[in-house]
């Protein structure tokens, strides 16, 4: 990071205060996420996220490559999250080697990637020798915190949403078709994880949370830039709609009991339910629109009872 | 012609998202702030210009492109009323619309324009508007098309883009302020491309300007 | 109401009387020539000295200007003066320990990093680093400067600062005053700090001061009623 943003004192204060008293300064309550937009571009795998006025896109692209020696079954699979100066002008151009920067980078990965989230031996075309590499550019717009968040649904909606040209292999001879002459193939996803962070805020000192045995701790879901600013300690449960875990991550912040991490995670699971099932609507309506004549074509009618 | 919004984004100081047929870009705009050490200029605003291309790593043709929106850009800001202060451009390419590898006029042309709503919505002093279109000459016919089509361009024996210092109330071009060409065509017709790419300018500084206007009626909308 | 300008218009002058320029207006040095440079609205006053123009932009970056009355947050302090941020990012400015009232060489200033103070703009030349005082500097007096304590900051847009400043009529903290009792001191830097008895009218204020700013005036009445009805419905 290049500069930080300034928060007085007074402010810091108040934002705590206001906690205590049950409010947030947007009006929302502690476990209500923004309202989240997910928007579809003409290409597949164009996609824009909004919560509230944070706003991520996502770019999904691939290209034929060679696949790594050690794993010739598989093709390859690469998120990018570079953050530019456009977020905010407390990010430095090519330089994001700040601690959330690369925290952002590592938590979406692991989200996304290590998860298995895309099948990538569904990449490859050609053992050892071909493969598609597929590529997610994701591009933060403005920073208004909950960029994990955002951005893991914007990289799982590209994901769903994009589809590769069709090939066809004859030996060592691959032809590309091209978008008008062969309907294009999605890619295969397995599952789709949402990314929820909570923010804490300690109401006490310091010292009374490392001593005492009181913890009454405020959590709060989907902070707001201010409040990311501001919080004590973070965390991002990572799930899916099959009630998986597929990561938590906890660094830093103040010490929680295994009771308020259960807690947390059955709050993320209700709003992974309902991210999935906007995720999916979306990309149905998408492909409705696209295909006007799929409905006519279709067997499926009205049957009466 | 022209689809633009002002003021899309709220961390900067100005941002524009333009977009021009089947291209599209985004622009921020922050300063005058205080610069890093070796950006600083002793008498006068330096600008730091990003491009950051929608698919991939910026490469070269993304240096290329700042480097062609600087020199836009240097002559019209007022410079010298900033001076140890620093302008921040950035331009993130949303959607190219053409073939990346061969081309670069469109997005650069919706960059420029871009650039131009961003910075008028930062309040960052402009000695006057500015401009620019792109087009593409047509083989055999010689045909000058402004905004071409993918297949167009494609087609083309030559690309150009002009950008226009625009003054008198968006009727008068004033200078020239980059003509980038690419591809094969003789004098006459490069003269043709200025000729045509300076009425077009006009007419795009005209739909700027309509944009401007809407955007400080929306200022000042609690006057009303 | 001035007509809309933007750069590389005409100003409205008469070329024969002198000129006073203001924001938005720039003499080129080789023509000395007055052209604007900012897209807003054209004001053009005439007096007996000359007649006054500028252009009355909005925007979001505050540049300081002398006699500005600014909303500071302090981010250093020296052996003699705080280095006070005006805005994110943006080049500090410099608040002399000098600058307050009955100040000596042993009675110091106590304020800390992360006080908010409310000041004026008292050098602003563009080539230095601006400086600003908690202070009238003509009678040596206190005037209302100094710390801010507690509360709250909403940022806000400059043109819209502008207005509840100077604006005395502008209905919006006439129709807050009719819910909550308040202290306000609002900056040009877009900063407007605010704070009532207790935190929920200060939050209600808040929301009210960001909403109403993209809100034409004749709907305030029925936003700011609304924002204070909903923050006493969540105590209950």
């Amino acid at each position: 990071m290049a500069k930080d943003i300034e928060i007085s004192t007074s402010e810091a204060k108040f934002l705590v205060e206001a906690l205590k008293q049950n409010q947030r300064l947007d009006g929302r309550g502690f476990d209500e996420l923004r309202d989240v937009k997910i928007e579809l571009g003409r290409d597949y795998g164009d996609v824009t996220v909004s919560m509230g006025k944070t706003r991520v896109h996502c770019r999904i692209s691939c290209e034929i490559t060679q696949p790594y020696e050690d794993r010739p079954f598989e093709g390859l699979f690469f998120i990018s999250t570079e953050i530019s100066p456009m977020a905010g002008p407390q990010f430095e151009n090519g330089n994001n080697t700040g601690e959330d920067e690369i925290m952002c980078a590592r938590i979406i990965e692991k989200a996304v990637r290590r998860s298995g989230a895309l099948d990538v031996e569904g990449l490859c075309i050609v053992a050892g020798s071909k493969c598609w590499a597929v590529r997610a550019d994701v591009h933060f717009l403005n920073c208004d915190g909950g960029f994990i968040d955002a951005s893991c649904i914007a990289v799982m909606t590209g994901l769903l949403h994009f589809k590769k040209p069709d090939i066809s292999v004859s030996g060592e001879q691959i032809t590309v078709h091209s978008i008008e002459e062969r309907e294009p193939v999605p890619l295969g996803v397995l599952h789709i994880p949402i990314c929820v962070s909570f923010s804490f805020f300690n109401p006490e000192d310091t010292e009374e949370n490392i001593k005492g045995d009181s913890n009454n701790e405020i959590a709060i879901i989907d902070a707001t830039l201010k409040e990311e600013l501001l919080r004590d300690g973070t965390l991002t449960v990572t799930l899916n709609k099959n009630r998986e875990v597929v990561q938590v991550s906890k660094a830093g912040g103040l010490p929680m009991d295994a009771l308020m991490l259960m807690d947390c995670c059955h709050k993320a699971y209700k709003i992974t339910e309902t991210l999935t099932e906007q995720i999916l609507s979306k990309l149905k309506e998408d492909s409705e629109g696209r295909n006007k004549y799929a409905a006519m074509l279709s067997s499926e009618n009205n049957r009466q009872m | 012609m022209i689809e633009a919004q002002v003021s899309v984004l709220d961390q900067v100081d100005g941002s524009a998202q333009v977009t021009c047929g089947t291209t599209s870009v985004i622009c921020s705009v922050t300063g005058p702030i205080e610069p890093k050490a070796r950006q600083e200029l002793p008498s006068q605003l330096a600008l730091e210009v990003v491009v950051r291309p929608s698919k991939g790593v910026p490469n070269t043709r993304e240096k290329l492109m700042e480097d062609q929106i600087r020199g836009v850009l240097t002559p019209v800001l007022v410079r010298y009323l900033y001076p140890r202060q620093l302008c921040q451009v950035c331009f993130q390419i949303l959607e190219s619309g053409e073939p990346e590898q061969e081309h670069s006029v469109k997005e650069l042309n919706c960059c420029i324009n871009a650039a131009y709503l961003a910075l008028i919505d930062a309040g960052i002093a402009l000695k006057s508007s500015f401009s620019s279109v792109c087009m593409a000459v047509l083989p055999q016919s010689s045909e000058i098309v402004v905004n071409p089509v993918t297949q167009q361009l494609q087609q083309s024996n030559s690309t150009h883009l002009v950008a226009i210092q625009v003054g008198q109330g968006g009727q008068k071009a004033e200078s020239v302020l980059l003509a980038e060409s690419n591809g094969s065509f003789d004098q006459q017709l490069f003269l043709d491309v200025l000729s045509t790419g300076e009425k077009e300018c006009i007419k795009v500084a005209l739909e700027l300007r309509k944009i401007v206007e809407n955007k400080i009626q929306k200022d000042f909308v609690w006057r009303g | 109401m001035g007509s809309l300008i933007i750069p590389g218009d005409e100003l409205h002058i008469n070329k024969d009387s002198s000129v006073i320029q203001g924001p938005g207006v720039y003499c080129e040095p080789k023509s000395q020539r007055f052209i604007p440079v900012n897209a807003g609205i054209e004001m053009i006053t005439d007096s007996k000295k000359g007649q006054t123009v500028y252009v009355d932009f909005n925007s979001r970056r505050y540049v300081p200007a002398l006699g500005d009355l600014v909303v500071g947050t302090i981010s250093g302090s020296f052996s003699d003066s705080y280095r006070v941020s005006l805005a994110n990012f943006s080049t500090p400015v410099t608040l002399s320990y000098m600058a307050f009232p009955n100040a000596s060489k042993k009675n110091r200033p106590t304020l800390k990093v992360g006080d908010l103070v409310y000041a004026r703009v008292s050098n602003a030349e563009k080539e230095l680093e601006a400086e600003i005082e908690c202070l009238d500097s003509t009678t040596g007096k206190d005037v209302g400067y100094g710390l801010l304590d507690g509360g709250f900051v909403v940022d806000i847009s400059l043109a819209y600062a502008r207005e509840l400043l100077f604006n005395s009529e502008f209905p919006l903290l006439h129709i807050i005053a009719k819910y909550t009792q308040f202290e306000v001191a609002i900056g040009v830097n877009g900063k407007v700090w605010i704070k009532c008895d207790d935190a929920k009218s200060t939050l209600a204020c808040y929301r009210s001061i960001v909403e109403c700013q993209s809100t034409p005036v004749g709907e305030y009445k029925r936003l700011i009623a609304a924002n204070f009805k909903e923050i006493t419905n969540a105590m209950e």
